[in-house]
């Protein structure tokens, strides 16, 4: 039972610091409070299944890894261009309006939610399941967990350590951070904001893309087209846990929100109603005894 | 004496209403809201106004919160609360609605007072995260924990109407009976709302939504000035929640849901934010674009094209037009209205209006 919690925390809560990694990149680094993050976790994971499933289906590269992998590259690209394009059309415009910010965003989820309705269809749908990434099951601690779990947790960590990398050594990374300590000195030092947070929402939506993929691949859990209230919840819930804008703080706060939605359903009676609670607990507990998070520096709640 | 009092109120209807442009315009509309029923008879139209009457008065007692500077996120909240603690005291205590709704009302002004103490830390973002999260942890709880006693997903069934079948037997002489309740209880509360946000409180809370530190500086007890407006705000917002659920006669999760804490805040915004009369003409626009001309207006139920159905279209296309609305006009429709109507009023420079008028010569 322990030995059960440990493993599954562990490798869960790595996937959903990658899903929260984004929203990390475009809240802490643009200040922009994009609720449609949530979105394009449902979109990535729709056009990754959609998409390995055809490839599997008309049968160009055989029965291998072929197809699993180009979509795994394509998918992210894809709902990264559509972020972007978001961007261009609606946030761009409203920089600076907090508020109408929060409402664009949230009308833009539905309007991709009737999109991803319109495209493939409640019945539709049901017929593409999820392909697996790897197939099989290891045993870890006495634990089985399947390799799909393993190798998303993998490909986690790497990508964590690339976007640290790519934020820290990269020019590009460092004027991401120029513009979130001071948008008109950066300005004025030759950063194009525009470019930078369009390609802050691209990243975003790349990551969150990937999140989809790895969180619908391990659990085998068809995601509705209605279902990106509870990934919005659970990656602002992780950010505000590590502190905005930090990322060792978001990989800290992914692992803690892995072992707290175990426990929950694991020990609590009809544990699995609550699932969905546990990150607005999380939220509120955090923001009401220590706003900063747990990691973060001090910040001017402002 | 009659005659005295008739003049009276002659007067005052003249100084106060006939001299101001926006509050004559808001007369005229309500007496259009008022006849409406008698000019154009259509059960349609009218349960939409009947939805939109109350769904006003949620999403102005949203506005008084947002005057005093909190943004809420999770107003739903205090929607689903009402319902349910009418629903609940009906089930288990018996109650006739007369007493459970001011019963109701006052248990959520106490909710908010309870839920805007941990709030007052907080600010901006944060503080609407945090109201954010409170209803969907109430839903969960509802479905989880509490669901012996709420009836869980299902919800709880059978609350009594309005207005009674014994009462009125016709159902069209019902709908009128709701129709012309919702707007007078529309009309109250749109004006002690309007005085209590242009009164002298309704100004402090203007400061703390300008500048918080300026305000404490000046000597004004902020927090108790915060909690007064999460408490004003909680016991309004309930009032719609009572009157949707015994109007529909079941209150159930849904209640709680995220669309519905949007409601107040696309309303608030198309019609200008901060103004109180900004979230009515906000609502009336949403509902009638939304339940009525893209619904009824325009024909399309049985427009299908590759099995695409309008149903799934509607919302693209409505929220389509909301975005437009908001980057066109981030002002708001209503406050660009009575802006429009004061600037009539405004005595001008002579020059001014000579200028227009060599502009008409050289135009004709």
């Amino acid at each position: 039972m322990i030995n059960e919690i440990i493993v599954n925390g562990f490798l869960n809560g790595l996937i959903y610091a990658l899903l929260s990694l984004g929203f990390t990149l475009i809240y802490g680094y643009s200040g922009l409070l994009n609720l449609a993050h949530g979105a394009f976790f449902v979109i990535g994971a729709y056009i990754f299944s959609s998409l390995a499933s055809l490839l599997y289906l008309s049968m160009i590269f055989g029965h291998s890894y072929l197809p699993v992998t180009i979509s795994l590259i394509l998918t992210p690209l894809l709902t990264g261009l559509i972020g972007a394009a978001y961007y261009k059309v609606t946030l761009s415009p409203l920089i600076g309006d907090e508020l109408s910010i929060l409402i664009v965003s949230s009308s833009a989820c539905i309007i991709f939610q009737q999109i991803l309705w319109l495209i493939f269809g409640s019945v539709k749908a049901m017929q593409f399941s999820v392909p697996p990434i790897v197939e099989g099951n290891t045993s870890i601690l006495g634990v089985h967990v399947s390799n799909n779990l393993l190798v998303s947790a993998a490909l986690s960590t790497v990508l964590f350590i690339l976007m640290s990398l790519f934020i820290s050594k990269t020019k590009i990374g460092r004027s991401m951070k120029a513009l979130s300590q001071d948008v008109e000195a950066a300005m004025l030092m030759g950063v194009n904001r525009e470019r930078i947070y369009t390609l802050t929402v691209f990243l975003s939506g790349v990551l969150a893309s990937l999140g989809g993929i790895f969180i619908t691949c391990s659990t085998s859990r068809f995601t509705s087209v209605y279902g990106w209230l509870e990934p919005l919840a659970i990656s602002y819930a992780i950010v505000i846990l590590g502190g905005i804008g930090n990322i060792i703080g978001t990989i800290f706060g992914g692992l803690l929100f892995g072992y707290a939605t175990t426990i929950v359903s694991r020990l609590f009676p009809r544990g699995g109603a609550l699932v969905p609670a546990v990150p607005f607990f999380i939220l509120i507990f955090i923001l009401i005894i220590r706003p900063k998070g747990l990691l973060g520096k001090r910040v001017e709640m402002e | 004496m009659l005659a005295r009092y008739m003049r009276k109120v002659y007067t005052s209807l003249a100084t106060h209403i006939y001299d101001i442009p926006s509050r004559m315009m808001a007369l005229m509309l309500l007496s259009m809201f008022t006849l409406l029923p008698f000019i154009r008879f259509e059960v349609t139209l009218i349960s939409t106004l009947i939805e939109a009457n109350f769904i006003a008065i949620f999403a102005a007692s949203w506005d008084l919160l947002f005057r005093a500077g909190q943004v809420s996120l999770g107003h739903a909240l205090f929607y689903g609360m009402g319902g349910y603690t009418t629903a609940i005291l009906f089930k288990y205590l018996g109650w006739p609605i007369w007493i459970t709704i001011p019963i109701s009302m006052l248990v959520n002004a106490a909710l908010a007072l309870i839920i805007g103490i941990p709030c007052l830390r907080l600010k901006g973002p944060y503080l609407a995260l945090v109201t954010m999260a409170f209803p969907l942890v109430t839903l969960g709880l509802i479905k989880g924990p509490f669901s012996s006693v709420t009836g869980g997903e299902i919800g709880i069934y059978g609350l009594p109407s309005l207005f009674p079948r014994e009462l009125i037997k016709s159902p069209l002489d019902r709908v009128m009976a709701e129709y012309y309740l919702t707007l007078t209880l529309m009309m109250f509360c749109s004006i002690i709302l309007y005085k209590i946000a242009y009164s002298k409180t309704g100004m402090v809370f203007v400061s703390i939504l300008d500048d918080e530190l300026a305000s404490k500086a000046c000597g004004i007890n902020v927090t108790k000035y915060k909690l007064m407006a999460f408490a004003i705000s909680g016991f309004f917002a309930s009032l719609a929640g009572c009157i949707h659920a015994h109007r529909i006669n079941v209150v159930n999760p849904p209640m709680f849901g995220v669309n519905i804490s949007l409601i107040p805040l696309i309303a608030a915004v198309l019609g200008g934010l901060g103004t109180i009369y900004g979230p009515f003409v906000g609502t009336y626009i949403y509902y009638i674009l939304d339940r009525y001309i893209l619904t009824i207006l325009i024909p399309m139920h049985k427009w299908t094209f590759y099995n695409v159905e309008w149903g799934q279209v509607k919302p693209i296309i409505f929220t389509l037009i909301v975005i437009v609305f908001i980057i066109k006009w981030p002002r708001g429709i209503g406050r660009g209205i009575v802006e429009k109507l004061e600037d009539l009023e405004k005595p001008r420079e002579i020059e001014e209006i000579e200028k227009e008028k060599s502009k008409k010569h050289e135009k004709s």
